[in-house]
């Protein structure tokens, strides 16, 4: 089955008519997708302002490398869930908004860089410093979540 | 003159026509007053879960707080500032929104939830922060926190809809 027949399917479901029909069910669920973007990218300004050196300073990065990270992927498994729900009644409009597809390209890179680099530079000894290498990761994290965070509120300007 | 009617002659000033009607300038306020949400609220949710022993328990809250206060401070002025321009921009429909009015209740709210914690606890809070016990009031008020907190972020949300 192809990408497009999900998609087909989830439009003709009645379930997902549950979602579409209900004036309170997208509004809720986006106030939910709100809540998963502010812990989500809370915890990445508390990570790369550590990891920069710039602020945090007198906190271990080795604590905020484990215990801010868990409330990172919280966050971000809220908003990925909760945004699927807004995807699945309406698939149509997203696939043909250029907003959109910036978007989940941007959220590809993003999540790529912070499982396959981010995790590794925070967890190493060499995250204690604010060294210009630190400097650079820390900038591309944040570049890249804030990408995905303007690509998201780009979507509703473009229709 | 009644509230409603500045409000109307408030959104129809030049400059906050030429902000509504803007390709640019609309977006690029909302979406900072969105992205903000990071900063400011973001970083208190660290301060309230540490106050709950959810993260960083080893850790002093004194030492947090003074960590992260000065990055939440901006964050809210950032808060502010693009909150007040968006009401310029829509005066009249946003203050008619019983969804901008009960965010801007728990607003007030949570700024007397605020100064509790900085007339009460603050000034003891060497005594505890290191301590396996936060003082019961002290908890209640992070949770009072982070709850509010959510509500408001769902009203802002919400009144969006109904502009």
């Amino acid at each position: 089955m192809s990408l497009q027949d999900l998609w087909r399917m989830s439009y003709d479901s009645h379930t997902i008519d549950i979602l579409r029909n209900s004036k309170y069910a997208i509004p809720v669920i986006q106030s939910f997708h709100l809540f998963g973007i502010t812990l989500l990218l809370g915890s990445m300004v508390i990570l790369n302002l550590r990891l920069s050196g710039i602020g945090l300073k007198q906190i271990p990065m080795a604590l905020l490398a484990k215990q801010v990270w868990r409330l990172a992927i919280g966050g971000l498994l809220l908003a990925m869930a909760t945004g699927f729900l807004v995807f699945l009644p309406d698939p149509a409009r997203y696939a043909a908004n250029y907003a959109f597809r910036t978007k989940m390209v941007a959220l590809c890179v993003a999540v790529g860089f912070q499982f396959l680099i981010y995790r590794k530079v925070i967890r190493s000894g060499a995250a204690e410093s604010g060294s210009p290498r630190n400097i650079m990761v820390a900038c591309c994290s944040l570049t890249s979540w804030f990408l995905v965070g303007w690509a998201g509120r780009a979507i509703a300007f473009l229709g | 003159m009644s509230i409603v009617s500045w409000c109307h002659w408030l959104q129809n000033t030049s400059w906050a026509t030429s902000m509504r009607q803007s390709d640019y300038m609309f977006p690029i306020i909302e979406g900072s007053h969105i992205l903000a949400l990071s900063l400011s609220v973001g970083l208190i949710v660290l301060l309230d879960l540490r106050l709950l022993r959810l993260v960083l328990p080893s850790e002093r809250v004194t030492k947090i707080m003074n960590q992260v206060m000065p990055w939440a401070l901006p964050g809210f002025a950032i808060m502010f500032v693009t909150g007040l321009l968006l009401f310029f921009a829509q005066a009249e429909k946003v203050y008619t929104n019983g969804y901008f009015r009960v965010k801007m209740l728990v607003l007030v709210i949570l700024g007397i939830n605020a100064l509790i914690y900085q007339l009460k606890f603050y000034p003891a809070m060497a005594e505890w922060d290191l301590s396996e016990s936060v003082p019961r009031g002290a908890q209640v008020i992070a949770i009072t926190s982070l709850a509010f907190w959510m509500i408001v972020i769902a009203c802002g949300r919400l009144m969006a809809y109904e502009l």
